[in-house]
């Protein structure tokens, strides 16, 4: 009996887990992260040509990447658990949960913005757990006891925020937020030297992004979830505490949620109810777009902020062309289609010449 | 006595080995038929020909006609149902929450302007249930049946297209004595009513006890053909199984130090999964073979070592020293102990990951550092077992689902290796895997012995155990019934071995 | 795990029996008591006409969409776009009454065929892609945001066809028009599992695909058929919209998703597929209902309602999984 397959393997990703959870070793023009990009170049070609101002800085770059900045983080929180093969279907309302506990704390206490931040964060991280901490013990699915948990935060959040605040927002602005929603780094320089047009925001996301990869790539937690969500049977078996993987995950889920709500929050100016409803969706998305399945196992960072960027140049570049923004949904989800087929369709390819090349 | 079925010479490979070679299968009328092999054989893939799961790559199957034999292509186990060819599987094949009657008549619901015909659903199932003469109530749901009452079920589901054949894989695997001999009384009834009933089984004394003619297969060969049981001894089947090949692999003679002092030790060990009183000593560089049936309580005894099943009574030494084992990170990093599962794709290996993963899982915690893993550490750790061991991979980034199946082993093994246990359980290594590699795979396991491991072998195959072990405990009923020390002559430790489960078998 | 099912079967099937009866019988005494409280807490308000008319006018989606839901929850799958294809097939036979001037009964059999169609093709694209029922509804769901929103914009429906408006606001002897159809959607849904052989089939490859497999049944042609019904029903609960409420927006079926499901989890149907549950799912629509309505009579905050039924879903699960435990899992 031989190996299965002499080829050489791919390079994986940098930031990310070996391609294709279920795929075999794959061909270069196999990996989905490939076609993202060249998808995404197509269109900001496509929309700049169309409108002049999709390129502009002040008008479009930046807010793009604002935009794009919050919807990595949500897409990561789901990814988090995605690699157990688990979903989190409260990850809107873990963010809301965790700015109210944010503006709570501007409001009341005071404190400093990223105290705020650090504060909202745990609280994320807490909920997040106690999720994991239901889903590991009681071995409920993990789609039920998210789902029962968003009703039951839809509900408390709403509550929360009509006893705190006037019932929609915190009137509260903390020291740091303005700069945090409108300067990029070109408003500060160093003598002649003036940072590039990025808002500030974004090195949030970058900092979530690189640390998820980190975590799946290289630390000993983050592959041990992995592959949790490979096989629990043979993780338990290999010496690897499932349980305390599995509430892990989900805090990191929790956590964050609660980033991108402050994200948003800070995108917005206010930290108010709201934040989170559009969460959902999206969180599947970028992920999934990105080549990351369900079955858990495997997770592509790289892919999610490919998918999360697609999806922001969508909206953009459509809302630009005078689309409304339930007509973008349309495109998206054909996009989303399309990607997927298109996905199946390179991996059975791709494993049929595996297989005839052994 | 007239012919049923006769499979002529059938061929199936499946990438990479050749399951079947040339097999062939003779069936009359009112006989019972014992298909006999070893794990690997080809048993279970020559069943699933017969009943249209797989197709052959080669040979005929000929199936008795008004118009004399007919040869026959099953394309799908329906085809295989309506020439009325009947199997009951070692998996359940039942709808927990369907009715008796429902399962039994499943794959030709009786309908009545489109609807389901409840009442001839039900007269139907008790017409099944009646040819075999059991009081089960139709309208029952299957989910509330014990397990040999769905055994029976499944039974009467086979029979329900009027099937001339009958096919059992295994049937008293999960029934205990008393079911089991029920069962047979009710295979005896079939017969008697001139069905063909093919048996495959682990349990020889059953097969005596039942079975007219076998069919034994080693290698995917038919090396007996339809001979009438009666002219055979028991060891004279067992030689047909096993063949002479075994004999002659004889592995240089180890010694263990007596006086060493045990690394594992249970003394009169009870646990929540039903054992009582067990006593077992393993020293260093010894082989200690846990022999037994299937369901005799070995690999459950494995994983209460492990702590995945509690241990009510009696006390487990790692070393002279009590131990407690709560969880397997726990008997793998304070007590060294490492178990090499007998189910290598459900819960030995991540097949959807990489094989450089698949062996460091277990040391991660060693090999970071500030809760990072150190890849250059990991690689040198891979490459390092890789070779050691001969797993022919193409590169560590390899997807371990790829291996084949003797590749998969070792690199279900070295991982605990890799973790530096000095005491290995080791649960069935070689089901399912060629006799080549199998000689290789025992030598590996006696060099690790070599070299002061202590291993706890867990095996069905015989052969194997005679080849490896230093002593032999069999195991039955979820207690030790008897211990002997194995002077690597086959045939009488063979004999001495079945005596040991066969005398407890007549004492039961 | 032998071992605990062999061990004393007849006392353990008593125990399974009596535990399989408390299921939908427990939620019926909730719901018994739970409408009998209010109803005295109101002073018999409750009972009167105009209430207890709107009490059942309003429980007829959420039956609908509960079944909806479970259909594909049989075999072990999911549609995530229930409720805008709800909302979608609603605008378009609205845009038949109203600017194609199309017959009432062509716009709803429109609609219902329509649901049916878009069920087709998620049933189509789950088999053919095999990838997750769940990726392949929620890209088949952002479709359909963005086609039921193409109907009309923001625009809404309203003055259309006054004999089907008449008969979504009639009642025969107080009791609504649509909630009899939801009823007997539900029976027929109910004896379609029960009796037909399709149903018998989508149940049996749910409960083990692979005995399905051996027994000549199509695992695959059970996913479309099951994403099939499923649309189905969601262009009957659409039909019920637009009867029953009379105006018709690009918003109807946003807050549909989460309670299509919360309906057939709390009835007890498992998210693996192979149990169905009409009753118990009818049951959970008119338990949610009911905490609705108390919201309402008291003039408590929304939001308690959320809290309460996100409460109650997961004790429903809870409660089940400590049955299965009781009961040695059998499964």
């Amino acid at each position: 009996m031989r190996t299965a397959s002499p080829q050489p393997p791919t390079a994986s990703a940098p930031s990310a887990a070996p391609p294709g959870a279920r795929s075999r070793v794959l061909p270069f023009w196999a990996n989905p992260r490939l076609g993202l990009v060249i998808v995404i170049a197509a269109l900001v070609a496509l929309f700049s040509s169309l409108s002049p101002a999709f390129l502009d800085p002040k008008l479009t770059l930046a807010p793009l990447q604002a935009d794009v900045s919050v919807y990595v983080v949500v897409g990561l929180a789901q990814l988090a658990v995605l690699s157990l093969g688990h979903m989190n279907m409260a990850v809107g309302r873990m963010a809301a949960l965790s700015t109210f506990a944010m503006g709570l704390a501007y409001d009341r206490l005071g404190v400093p913005l990223l105290v705020g931040l650090a504060i909202g964060l745990a609280v994320g991280a807490a909920i997040g757990a106690l999720a994991g901490l239901v889903i590991a013990k009681t071995g409920v699915n993990s789609f039920v006891v998210t789902l029962a948990l968003d009703f039951g935060l839809l509900g408390l959040v709403t509550i929360l925020y009509t006893q705190a605040t006037d019932g929609v927002a915190f009137a509260v602005k903390p020291a740091g937020l303005a700069e945090l929603r409108f300067d990029t780094f070109a408003d500060y320089c160093a003598g002649e030297l003036c940072g590039p047009r990025v808002p500030l925001v974004v090195p949030f996301a970058l900092v979530a992004a690189l640390g998820v990869g980190l975590l799946f790539r290289f630390a000993r937690l983050g592959r041990e979830i992995l592959m949790t969500g490979a096989n629990p049977v043979a993780a338990e078996l290999s010496g690897i505490p499932t349980h305390r993987r599995i509430v892990a995950a989900h805090a990191t889920s929790g956590l964050l949620a609660a980033l991108a709500g402050f994200m948003l929050a800070a995108n917005n100016g206010a930290f108010s109810a709201s934040i989170g409803e559009s969460f959902l969706l999206p969180s599947f998305l970028a992920p999934v777009l990105g080549g990351t399945l369900l079955a858990g196992g495997a997770v592509s960072v790289l892919g999610t902020v490919l998918g999360a960027t697609l999806t922001q140049v969508i909206y953009k570049g459509l809302n630009l062309l005078q689309f409304s923004l339930e007509e973008l949904k349309l495109y998206i989800g054909l996009v989303l289609l399309a990607a997927l087929s298109l996905d199946r369709l390179r991996a059975v390819l791709a494993e049929r010449r595996a297989v005839s090349s052994s | 006595m007239s012919i049923v079925l006769s499979a002529e010479k059938l061929v199936k490979t499946f990438p990479g080995v050749r399951a079947l070679d040339q097999a062939t299968l003779t069936l009359t009328a009112g006989s019972v038929h014992a298909l006999l092999g070893e794990n690997g054989a080809g048993k279970s893939t020559l069943i699933k020909l017969l009943t249209g799961v797989y197709r052959p790559d080669g040979g005929r199957v000929l199936l008795a006609g008004p118009d004399g034999p007919q040869e026959v292509h099953f394309g799908s186990p329906q085809d295989a149902q309506r020439a009325g060819v009947g199997v009951v599987h070692q998996e359940r094949n039942l709808i927990p929450a369907f009715s008796v009657a429902e399962n039994i008549c499943l794959q030709h619901l009786p309908r009545r302007k489109g609807l389901v015909d409840r009442a001839r659903v039900r007269s139907e199932a008790r017409r099944c249930l009646e040819l075999l003469d059991v009081d089960i109530d139709p309208d029952t749901p299957v989910s509330r049946l014990s397990v040999a009452q769905m055994q029976l079920v499944e039974i009467a589901k086979a029979l329900s297209a009027d099937s001339k054949v009958l096919l059992l894989d295994e049937p008293t695997a999960s029934l205990t004595g008393d079911e089991a001999d029920r069962l047979y009384a009710i295979v005896r009834r079939l017969r008697d009513q001139g069905h063909a009933v093919v048996l495959v089984s682990h349990k020889l004394e059953e097969i005596f006890a039942v079975a007219d003619t076998v069919t034994v297969l080693r290698d995917g060969r038919s090396v007996a053909e339809a001979e009438p049981l009666a002219r055979h001894s028991r060891d004279q089947i067992v030689d047909l199984m096993v063949g002479r090949a075994y004999q002659e692999v004889r592995l240089p003679q180890r010694t263990v130090d007596p006086s060493a002092e045990p690394a594992l030790v249970l003394d009169g060990v009870s646990t929540s999964a039903g054992h009582h009183d067990v006593g077992l000593t393993v020293r260093p560089g010894e082989i200690l073979g846990l022999y037994g049936l299937v369901g005799a309580g070995r690999s459950e005894l494995a994983k209460a070592l492990l702590g995945l099943e509690q241990i009510t009574a009696g006390e487990v030494r790692v070393h002279g020293k009590t131990a407690r084992i709560r969880d397997v990170g726990d008997a793998l990093r304070r007590h060294r102990i490492g178990y090499v599962t007998e189910n290598r794709k459900e819960e030995g290996l991540f097949l959807d990951q990489t094989i450089a993963r698949n062996i460091a899982v277990t040391v991660w915690r060693r090999l970071s550092r500030l809760g990072l893993v150190r890849d250059r550490a990991e690689r040198a750790l891979v490459a390092d077992y890789t070779e050691r061991l001969g797993i022919r991979l193409a590169s560590p980034d390899q997807l371990a689902g790829q291996l084949s199946g003797g590749n998969q082993q070792k690199v279900s093994l070295a991982k605990w290796l890799a973790a530096d246990c000095d005491i290995l359980i080791i649960d069935e290594p070689t089901v399912g895997i060629d006799v080549r590699t199998k000689a290789a795979f025992h030598e590996l396991i006696a060099g690790l012995a070599e070299q002061g491991m202590a291993i706890l072998l867990i095996s069905s195959d015989l052969p194997e155990m005679i080849t490896l072990a230093d002593r032999i405990a069999v195991m039955r009923d979820f207690a030790v019934a008897g211990e002997l020390v194995n002077d690597h002559e086959y045939d009488r430790m063979s004999q001495a071995v079945i005596r040991l489960i066969h005398g407890s078998q007549e004492a039961a | 795990m032998k071992n605990l099912v062999m061990k004393n079967p007849v006392m353990k099937n008593r125990a399974l029996k009596n535990l399989v009866r408390t299921n939908e019988f427990t939620l019926a005494v909730i719901a018994i008591v739970g409408f009998g409280a209010l109803a005295v807490a109101t002073d018999l308000n409750l009972l009167t006409a105009g209430t207890m008319d709107a009490f059942l006018r309003f429980l007829a989606v959420p039956i609908v969409i509960g079944l909806a839901q479970m259909v594909v929850l049989v075999v072990g799958q999911m549609n995530l776009s229930v409720g805008v294809l709800t909302g979608f097939c609603a605008m378009a036979s609205a845009w038949l009454l109203v600017e194609a001037g199309v017959p009432a009964p062509f716009a709803v059999l429109a609609a219902l065929a329509l649901g049916a169609l878009v069920g087709l093709v998620n049933g189509l694209l789950v088999v053919f892609t095999r990838l997750n029922g769940f990726i392949v509804t929620l890209a088949t769901m952002t479709i359909l945001e963005g086609l039921r929103y193409g109907v009309n914009g923001t625009g809404t429906y309203q003055g259309y066809s006054p004999g089907l408006r008449a008969l979504g606001g009639a009642s025969v002897l107080g009791v609504p028009v649509v909630f009899l159809l939801a009823g007997t959607v539900a029976v027929a849904t109910a004896l379609f599992f029960r009796h037909s052989v399709p149903g018998r089939r989508l149940l049996a490859s749910g409960g083990n695909p692979f005995a399905a497999r051996l027994s000549g049944i199509s695992n695959d042609r059970a996913l479309v058929l099951a994403h099939t019904l499923s649309g189905l029903l969601a262009g009957v609960a659409a039909v019920i919209v637009v009867a029953a409420f009379g105006t018709v927006n690009a918003s109807i079926g946003d807050d549909l998703l989460l309670s299509s499901f919360a309906a057939p989890i709390i009835g007890g149907v498992a998210l693996a597929g192979g149990v169905v549950s009409v009753t118990g799912t009818v049951l959970a629509a008119f338990l949610v209902r009911l905490v609705d309505v108390t919201q309402a009579q008291f003039d408590i905050n929304r939001r308690w309602v959320d809290l309460i039924i996100g409460a109650v879903v997961l004790g429903a699960v809870l409660l089940g999984r400590a049955r299965d435990k009781l009961t040695g899992g059998a499964r």
